[in-house]
């Protein structure tokens, strides 16, 4: 435990020095600001009409200015892009070992390799979930200032449980990610995995396998595209409990036996 | 307490169709400096990456400090210290907390180990700088402060003095030197400044083409360095003469003369005394001996 306390520290150590995830978070916060405006916009529809294509795209979208659209607005960007910004840090946390030629001076140390590659997935984990709060905090605060109607507290469980759940769903997902930064010695194979997963998610959803494909399922659990006891059954949640675990598996060993020649 | 720090029986390591590094068999004793010799791709790097468990070999097997190195990587880590290729490090952090980052994976409990490691490598005045800003001498010293860092009973170093000015050279060369005379610490390092491993090492390997074609001791090295003594006079017609009537065997080499006897070599005066008597006074005489830098491409031509 010594050991992994110590290794977590300095994988904060190293998120907290570098710029990277603020500016992830920086970039999740304009989910909240952006569903703000198109709140806006709904609202006064004189103004609307005076803004050209952008209100009408906004009407097109979300239709009327109240919390249900509002929070089905953020439960969408929330899951696709969580998928992003969660890759986003994955990528840099395993990809920049390789990118800065520091992976050698974590292989041949007291502290095991599995150590390592734990405390790195915790250190995403954690990030991943505060930022995922931050904008939910962002987003009631960005709704109660706009005034919005159709508040309730059921309407808040259920949000909360699409967006939080949603989030919770997508971090296990990052060990596939984890594995191709890793293998792939820097950042170009994992960004390529990660549009190709969430293109492929796209498709399965539409051609209505989604809850069958391990990547689309954390986007219908979010409830963006209907009550997700209709999306999504119990084998959903085990295929994506098993995926997320073959990711874990394959990266944890990877780092303990694959030549390691950066 | 182990016999060598260092034993491979038979290491090989291939990468699809190249063997990189082929039946080499190491031994290196315990207090050590062993200068690791070989050209660009020889198989140095993928030799010392194999001793730390970075790459598992293909055939044979390694030890350090008695202890089977692999599988999963498990090595006794904790007491060996290394230097990698070229140096690296968190960019986005200073040195000090690069080195407070080395200290917590060693589970060395002691925060004061960063500070005097920072005073022996003379990094203080970059101590509170980000890496990133780092000159390579001052990258590669914080390099060698990483490897440092737990007072390691074997250091493994691959080109240790790449980067470091003509003072950090002597510098390093020193601390190496001490560490191995004074705390027994062994040293396996390779390098390409071959004149920085004729000061330093007391054995050197030198591996061609992923096999280790020769080892030799320190000693042996200066014992079968050819030796001549060169003379250079405006008379070199009367100097050869005068020498060969004195029983030496002289040869001529465009403006100089050369003689490879050991009573010469030892006794230039006297040749000098022999010379001014005949009429051919030297302007220039001294002991010429073969480097290891000859001696190594010597070698290595031959096993092309």
């Amino acid at each position: 435990m010594n050991n992994f306390s110590s290794t977590l520290f300095v994988e904060i150590l190293k998120m907290r020095r570098s710029k990277v995830p603020y500016f992830t978070a920086l970039g999740f916060c304009i989910a909240p600001l952006a569903g703000g405006l198109f709140m806006i916009i709904l609202k006064d529809p004189e103004a609307a009409k005076t803004m050209g294509l952008i209100s009408a795209k906004a009407q097109l979208m979300v239709g009327v200015a109240d919390w249900p659209t509002y929070f089905n607005f953020m439960a969408q960007a929330a899951a696709a892009g969580g998928m992003v910004l969660f890759s986003i840090v994955t990528i840099w946390v395993f990809g920049r070992e390789f990118s800065d030629h520091t992976v050698k001076e974590l292989l041949a140390l007291p502290t095991p390799r599995e150590t390592i590659v734990a405390a790195k997935f915790v250190v995403i984990a954690l990030w991943s979930f505060a930022a995922t709060l931050l904008v939910f905090g962002i987003s009631l605060a960005v709704g109660k200032a706009l005034s919005l109607p159709g508040w309730s507290a059921d309407l808040l469980r259920e949000s909360s449980i699409g967006i939080l759940g949603a989030a919770l769903l997508t971090i296990p997902l990052m060990s596939f990610v984890a594995l191709l930064a890793s293998s792939g010695r820097g950042y170009m194979s994992a960004f390529g995995w990660t549009i190709l997963t969430l293109v492929t998610a796209q498709f399965a959803a539409i051609l209505g396998w989604g809850d069958w494909f391990p990547w689309a399922i954390p986007a219908l659990f979010s409830g963006a595209a209907g009550p997700r006891s209709e999306q999504l059954g119990m084998h959903s949640y085990i295929i994506l409990t098993v995926a997320s675990l073959i990711g874990f598996v394959i990266t944890f060993w990877w780092w303990r036996d694959a030549d390691q020649t950066r | 307490m182990p016999t060598y720090a260092i034993e491979t029986n038979q290491l090989t390591k291939r990468f699809g169709d190249v063997t990189a590094v082929n039946s080499v068999d190491l031994r290196v004793g315990v207090g050590e400096i062993y200068g690791f010799l070989g050209l660009n791709g020889a198989g140095k790097t993928t030799t010392i990456r194999a001793l730390l468990g970075m790459v598992r070999p293909s055939e044979g097997n390694v030890k350090t400090l008695g202890q089977a190195v692999g599988p999963h990587g498990r090595g006794p880590w904790a007491r060996v210290g290394h230097l990698v290729e070229r140096p690296s490090a968190y960019p986005e952090l200073s040195v000090r907390d690069n080195l407070d980052a080395a200290r917590r994976l060693h589970g060395i409990q002691n925060p004061n180990v960063v500070d005097e490691v920072i005073e022996r490598l003379i990094l203080a005045s970059y101590a509170d700088r980000k890496a990133g800003t780092l000159s390579s001498g001052n990258l590669q010293r914080l390099g060698l402060a990483r490897a440092l860092l737990h007072n390691p009973e074997l250091l493994i170093l691959d080109e240790p003095a790449n980067g470091l000015d003509p003072a950090g050279v002597i510098e390093i060369r020193e601390l190496l030197r001490s560490l191995a005379q004074e705390k027994g610490v062994t040293v396996f390092m390779s390098s390409h400044i071959l004149t920085e491993v004729d000061r330093l090492a007391t054995r050197i390997g030198i591996i061609h083409k992923g096999r280790l074609i020769e080892e030799l001791e320190a000693e042996a090295l200066e014992k079968m360095r050819a030796k001549r003594l060169e003379i250079r006079t405006r008379n070199l017609e009367g100097a050869q003469i005068s020498l060969q009537s004195a029983g030496y065997k002289p040869f001529a080499e465009g403006e100089s003369i050369f003689l490879e006897e050991a009573h010469a070599i030892e006794h230039p005066d006297k040749i000098a005394q022999m010379l001014v008597n005949a009429g051919a006074p030297p302007t220039h005489l001294s002991v010429y001996q073969q480097d290891l830098e000859e001696h190594f491409m010597q070698l290595t031509k031959e096993a092309q």
